[in-house]
């Protein structure tokens, strides 16, 4: 693709703009934050990792329960500060106001006018596998604590459940943006998918 | 780190209650969490089964704990208090610390002796740290509510952390 002749300023202006499409894509698909990447699955996948070969690593109940906790509260941490922000560019936190009224603030941060900081779609795919497989995980994992009566894990399940559920819910929030509730985000998209199959039916019978 | 200092000077506040805005501004959970896991695992190998290894003690204590929070903040906000869910979880959590520092010296004493003068020694450093951790509460608390019923919120805080209290008196070492 290199050119000797750089006489011709179109050729220089096409090779210039394949680079550049070239390097978009590549940006695209980098992952930016490896670290990050990697603690938010680290601790989601190791509790669930834990809690499944419990039985199996120690025989004491304590030191699982303990060590799932702290995984737990390890990774809630890191998802609501640290990677969320930094893969894709989302935050929530609750604030209280000076009268006492307490409030939930969700941000989005906006894709500057040239692209400079584009999120990269790896760590965007990354994040959302993570943040939503893990809590349905957890909640199979509940339903098979109470059907099987092993009660005494219903607490950290629970726990589980709720930290990870959280993060899930108030990123979701926070993408979709404060103004649509999310029922009728769901009512559109459902909507949406019925019209395209029907189009799609009608193309196939015509043709 | 930011969070770190924020529950450390969280901890300090609930030493010395004063009507502080930073334990009910940026509330947050941390300090109730090690609190309640401390407590819980200091509370095992009680008068239980060794075959158990006090696996349903741990999640017995962490589950009063929790619930019970839970409860007294459902119950001071249909009382119709001012202050939010969470805020309410924090100051709770938080004062639980003078209840795990009255374990960590009973613990102590158990491990000298354990005849009738250690018993009377856990007895009333708990009953002081009881006082301690209600008093501290309720400095934090009670504000929020309107005057005529600071008694009935009071109450179930009172009664909580009796519970903890008879559950760090009445332990005894195998």
């Amino acid at each position: 693709m290199l050119r000797q002749d750089s006489n011709d300023d179109t050729e220089d202006v096409s090779l210039f703009d394949a680079d550049e499409e070239v390097s978009t894509r590549s940006k695209k698909s980098k992952i930016r934050h490896p670290v990050a990447s990697f603690f938010h699955l680290f601790f989601r996948v190791s509790a669930i990792v834990v809690y499944l070969l419990c039985e199996l690593i120690s025989s004491s109940f304590i030191a699982c329960m303990v060590s799932i906790i702290l995984l737990l509260s390890c990774d809630f941490w890191a998802v609501k500060n640290v990677t969320g922000r930094l893969m894709v560019g989302l935050r929530w936190w609750n604030q209280v106001d000076d009268d006492g009224k307490s409030h939930w603030v969700f941000e989005a941060r906006k894709a500057s006018a040239q692209g400079k900081k584009v999120s990269s779609e790896a760590e965007s795919r990354i994040f959302w596998l993570g943040l939503v497989t893990c809590p349905i995980i957890w909640v199979i994992f509940a339903f098979s604590a109470l059907f099987s009566f092993k009660v005494k894990w219903l607490a950290v399940v629970t726990m589980g459940v709720v930290l990870q559920g959280a993060n899930l819910y108030g990123y979701i929030k926070c993408k979709v943006g404060r103004r649509t509730n999310l029922t009728s985000m769901a009512t559109s998209y459902l909507g949406r998918q019925f019209l395209r199959q029907t189009v799609v039916k009608d193309d196939q019978a015509e043709s | 780190m930011r969070d770190l200092k924020a529950v450390g000077k969280k901890f300090v506040h609930v030493m010395y209650p004063k009507k502080s805005s930073a334990l009910l501004r940026d509330w947050d959970l941390w300090g109730p969490l090690v609190l309640c896991v401390s407590l819980a695992l200091m509370l095992q190998g009680g008068s239980a089964d060794s075959k158990e290894d006090g696996g349903p003690q741990f999640a017995e204590v962490f589950v009063i704990i929790w619930f019970g929070a839970v409860v007294i903040t459902l119950n001071s906000k249909l009382l119709g208090g001012t202050i939010s869910f969470f805020q309410s979880l924090c100051v709770l959590g938080y004062c639980v610390l003078p209840l795990t520092v009255a374990m960590l010296v009973c613990r102590l004493v158990l491990l000298a002796s354990s005849g009738t003068v250690s018993f009377i020694v856990r007895l009333v450093v708990v009953m002081a740290m009881f006082g301690w951790s209600t008093l501290a509460s309720t400095a934090f608390l009670a504000d929020s509510q309107p005057p005529n019923r600071k008694a009935l919120v009071v109450y179930p805080i009172f009664l909580f952390y009796f519970v903890i209290s008879w559950m760090i008196l009445t332990f005894t070492p195998q």
